[in-house]
């Protein structure tokens, strides 16, 4: 029966050591090491064959240089900055697309439920990468939008979209959407309703219940929602590559440019490094939040 | 623990000049084609613990969701103090409710909770600590203020949910279904609570149940309410001694209704009709309350415990019949006799258990005689 | 960064599992006439897998990765140098390579300075970098005598105003646009020299406002559908944004020009890598492909010029004849070329690239 235990418990935990961990070593080594022209460009490399003295000799020549250079050039701070703001700013652009979407899909009658969570659900069906041209055709200055508001007489010369910070925005909040609005709607979901009625009851306008309650208790939707589109939109690369101008500075670009343009391994991994420490900080706050939300509910 | 104490007889509603706190006149609530409320008339009086009691779907929440404000009646009117309360939204009556559910905000504390409607009506601080504390005091939560919902019983929950409702206290408290989630020990000692708390707070409470016991319990006056409509409203003690209706005796307590042609007894008294139920037997001699016509199909209900079970009839009783008893239902202080009669008809009847059992003077197989008097049971007409 | 390295250790997987002989061929997108696959499988028995890429930094990084699992890459002059340090390929067995004859010493002399002696890898195509023009637009903006030859067009502020009008694309390419810069200025354009390399800062930041975007591959299509009316690209994608248009028959005509000022000469070239499963094999591809006929086929169909004297016989007068393909004699004098720029300078390039697209 322990063993059994033993085991079950295990699992998750070497599944993360094998998924996360190993990796993040790996990545943590190379930030340590120096370039060198040489398969794999860095050195030094860890040679088990030379056995203990092989090891000693390998941590001997680690340095922390590459994240000293980090500090020295105001392109990271500044591309780490850049990337926190675009990452804070759409997830609160995603939170105030996907709330009223998750509210009126708790709110509809059961029978449509299933059809709208399909909906939200449904663009995972088509690649990624496709739906992203699909907005640079929207989005250009010879695209839909732009061709549909001159129809209209809106505008009379076409809006630079494209190519800018706005198409990013648009980009993170369309691709991540359904990862706000799923967590928000299972916690409006799981409300009752006659929470609502007993604000109402005691004296609280329909908008203060929704301030009061509704709000309240879909916190924990709202912040899983907002954990889920703000983690992996700071290291976005992809949307800001195909529908950013090059103004737009990401710390993904960045990192990219120190992998590919410079093929500077070790300081790419510590770019890397010190984006998953900065995102430490709102994972824990999230495995936190996760954590008492269960405590909650037991 | 309710007191009894010397009072004076609580029953505006046989006062004229009373006025009624609610007024529903000629309310009908339809959800499409479905009618949930049809034509209901009802007066409800100031301190008044009046009970909705009803199979679920006979429309009594319905009924108390409107007094809320959360339905609109489709015709009709309602009047609270005097007052139309069609345009008065639900957060604007002097109407309180405790949902069965409780609907307990999770992310408050249990003293959150109950200042909930005080802070909305924006009541100073210290009134609104104040009352709080009443409020605890008097559901005896005071040790469980900081907590969270989550962290309290089920019957504290209960207390909370009543405790918030009252806090405003509101001319008209509504509880639907407030003990269905306690288990039947909890809910007894509740009971007496509930009706402790409403005596002194002196709150109008008009309780939603299908819970008949619950019902006489509790109320100073019962509607029983079928599909829709009021079937009848009265004391508890009036429901069951007095049934208007086979449906009423039979919603109410055990009953055995004797089906049979009424007519007029020859020199009775005033009402006194002869009902023929059976070929061969004797028929049932009672008094109707309504003149009933010769012929006319009636219903007699009679409670189990009018009925007492011998082994010669009793002649102080008018009616008597004769049968088989075929079961006994042993229920310690009484035991529930169902005895065949000749025609096949099934007659319960309830005997105190003041011998032991061993001496019992009744067993399977034994041929008995009922007795019961003229005016143990009542006639009806539908 | 393990992105990269798992499809490539699958591959190594499925190299070692396949029984039959295989060949695997790692080569950009759009650059070979695929019915020489078939013609190769055919004439040698052995099993061709082609695969394609889009950048030299991906291909580097699977390089580099070590266990890329393909026997025949085709990196560019600039990059295979530095490749050529870190070990990636192994020497050719020219002993194996009879076709080898057939190449021509005006490029050989070219690529010697990336590869010394050719010791390494073969050329396989060769192009420049320089201006494609929509003829009409930019007329229409500039007037008549708008400098389309020259690379004032794209660095003078004052003629990039007027063209963005109709929109002007450039390479997102540091190592081919500070070099460009530089020899606007009259500078040495292989400069390793980080104050030279400098001075390519303001005259990119200058034109920056006015280019619509910095991007390496969509300006065939913008400029074969009239988007925009200037590219500064590669030889071959111009002329296929040329060929493209001229098939739509979209009334967008689209002109190369190799700019007066000179020219960026690059150089792509097929190697082995020195962990390649089948090195044989590798052989007989590259040896293939010196074919004349063959190469001459290829470059029939890409548009680009090849390294193989023998070829130009068997090719189409129109690309023999076409100078944006086959430069004349004069032309190619002024034409340069770039080694790459060490590890520190190459930093330096990167992050000027970057201060110039991002402000930063």
């Amino acid at each position: 029966m322990n063993l059994r235990r033993l085991v079950l418990i295990s699992v998750p935990y070497l599944w993360l050591v094998a998924l996360f961990l190993v990796p993040f070593l790996i990545v943590v080594k190379i930030s340590l090491s120096t370039t060198a022209i040489a398969i794999p460009p860095y050195t030094p490399t860890l040679d088990l064959a030379q056995g203990w003295a092989g090891f000693k000799d390998f941590l001997s020549q680690l340095s922390f240089d590459n994240f000293t250079f980090l500090t020295q050039d105001d392109l990271y701070w500044k591309a780490y900055l850049s990337s926190l703001k675009i990452a804070a700013l759409s997830t609160l652009f995603t939170l105030l697309v996907a709330y009223p979407i998750a509210y009126g899909m708790a709110r509809v009658p059961d029978e449509w439920r299933p059809t709208l969570l399909m909906l939200i659900i449904l663009p995972f069906w088509t690649s990624f990468l496709i739906r992203v041209y699909a907005w640079m055709g929207i989005l250009s200055d010879e695209g839909l939008l732009n061709q549909f508001l001159m129809w209209l007489g809106v505008i009379s010369s076409p809006l630079h979209i494209m190519n800018t910070s706005k198409a990013v925005y648009i980009g993170i909040v369309y691709t991540y959407l359904p990862f706000m609005v799923l967590p928000i709607y299972a916690a409006l979901d799981k409300m009752d309703e006659s929470l609502n009625e007993a604000a109402v009851d005691l004296g609280a306008s329909r908008l203060s219940s929704f301030w009061l309650v509704t709000l309240p208790m879909s916190r924990n939707g709202v912040i899983a929602g907002c954990f889920l589109v703000f983690i992996p939109a700071l290291g976005e690369y992809v949307i800001p590559q195909l529908l950013g101008g090059s103004q737009t500075l990401m710390i993904g670009k960045v990192l990219w440019d120190e992998f590919f343009s410079n093929r500077d391994w070790p300081v790419a991994s510590a770019v890397a490094v010190v984006l998953l420490v900065i995102l430490i900080v709102p994972i824990v706050l999230f495995q936190r939040n996760q954590q008492k939300q269960q405590e909650a509910e037991s | 623990m309710a007191q009894v104490k010397p009072q004076i007889v609580f029953d505006p509603w046989n006062d004229p000049e009373a006025k009624p706190l609610i007024e529903c006149r000629s309310i009908t609530k339809r959800f499409g084609d479905f009618t949930a409320i049809d034509n209901i008339n009802l007066n409800i009086y100031e301190k008044e613990f009046f009970a909705l009691l009803g199979p679920s779907g006979c429309g009594k929440t319905t009924l108390m969701r409107m007094l809320a404000g959360f339905e609109t009646p489709t015709e009709g009117k309602i009047t609270i103090d005097g007052q139309d309360v069609a345009q008065v939204p639900p957060n604007k009556r002097a109407v309180n409710m405790m949902f069965q559910s409780y609907a307990l905000f999770p992310h408050l504390s249990v003293w959150e909770n109950i200042a909930f409607g005080l802070k909305r009506e924006h009541a100073p601080k210290d009134r609104i600590e104040e009352r709080v504390a009443e409020m605890l005091r008097l559901t005896r939560l005071e040790k469980f203020a900081r907590r969270k919902p989550h962290q309290i019983s089920g019957g504290q929950r209960q207390r909370v949910a009543l405790a918030r409702s009252l806090a405003k206290a509101p001319k008209l408290l509504l509880l639907d279904e407030p003990l269905g989630a306690l288990d039947k020990k909890l809910r007894q000692d509740t009971q007496f609570e509930l009706m402790d708390i409403q005596e002194r707070t002196g709150t109008t409470f008009v309780i939603v149940t299908h819970d008949q016991e619950e019902a006489m319990t509790v109320a100073s006056r019962v509607a029983v309410m079928d599909a829709g409509e009021i079937m009848q409203i009265a004391t508890p003690a009036d429901i069951y001694e007095q049934p208007n209706s086979v449906y009423v005796a039979d919603f109410i307590g055990d009953v055995n209704i004797i089906e049979g042609n009424a007519s007029p007894m020859a020199g009775g008294p005033e009402g006194a009709i002869n009902i023929a139920y059976a070929e061969g037997q004797d028929p049932v001699q009672a008094v109707a309350t309504t003149p009933v016509a010769e012929g006319e199909k009636v219903f007699y209900a009679i409670r189990p415990e009018k009925i007492t079970v011998s082994h010669q009839p009793d002649p102080d009783r008018a009616n008597h019949a004769f049968g088989k008893i075929i079961d006994i239902a042993y229920l310690g202080n009484i035991s529930t006799y169902r005895v065949q009669l000749a025609s096949g008809k099934l007659i319960s009847a309830t005997m105190t258990n003041s011998r032991r059992l061993t001496r019992r003077a009744f067993t399977w197989e034994d041929e008995v005689w009922l007795s019961w008097t003229r005016t143990a049971g009542v006639v009806l007409t539908k | 960064m393990l992105k990269t390295l798992i499809p490539a250790a699958l591959l190594a997987m499925c190299g070692t599992m396949a029984a039959a002989e295989e060949v695997r061929v790692y080569n950009w997108s759009d650059y070979i006439d695929e019915s020489l696959l078939k013609k190769f499988e055919d004439e040698t028995g052995i099993k061709l897998i082609y695969d394609v890429f889009d950048s030299n930094e991906v291909l580097e990084t699977k390089l580099l990765s070590g266990n890329s699992g393909y026997d025949v890459v085709v990196p560019t002059g600039s990059f295979i140098e530095r490749q050529i340090q870190a070990g990636v390929f192994q020497k050719l067995d020219y002993s194996k390579l009879p076709n080898s004859k057939y190449l021509w010493d005006t490029i050989k002399e070219r690529t010697a300075q990336y590869d010394p002696g050719n010791e390494y890898s073969v050329n396989y195509m060769w192009g420049t970098t320089g201006l494609g023009i929509n003829i009409d637009k930019v007329k229409e903006v500039m007037g008549d005598d708008a400098p389309v030859d020259s690379l004032s067009l794209v660095f003078d502020p004052k003629n990039m105003e007027k063209l963005q009008k109709c929109g002007v694309m450039m390479l997102d390419a540091p190592t081919e646009m500070i070099p460009a810069a530089l020899r606007y200025l009259g500078e040495d354009p292989n400069s390793k020299d980080p104050k030279v390399i400098a001075k390519a800062e303001p005259v990119l930041a200058a034109i920056r406002p006015y280019v619509q975007k910095f991007n390496s591959s969509e300006y065939i299509n913008a400029l074969a559908n009239g988007d925009i009316c200037v590219a500064f690209g590669w030889s071959g994608d111009i002329l296929q944004a040329r060929d493209r248009a001229d098939e739509a028959d979209n009334g967008v005509h689209i002109a190369y020009h190799i700019p007066k000022e000179g020219a960026l000469m690059w150089f792509d070239q097929m190697a082995i890598p020195a962990d390649a499963p089948n090195p044989e094999g590798a052989l007989k591809f590259l040896n293939f492909m010196m074919d004349p006929q063959n190469v001459a086929a290829a470059s029939n169909y890409v548009n680009y010029a090849n390294g193989n004297k023998e070829s130009q016989k068997y090719l189409d007068k129109a690309v023999l004849d076409d100078p944006a393909i086959y430069p004349d004699q004069e032309t190619m004098d002024n034409l340069y070329t770039v080694t790459a720029y060490p590890p520190k300078v190459q930093r330096i390039v990167t992050r000027l690239w970057t201060k110039v697209k991002s402000g930063t």
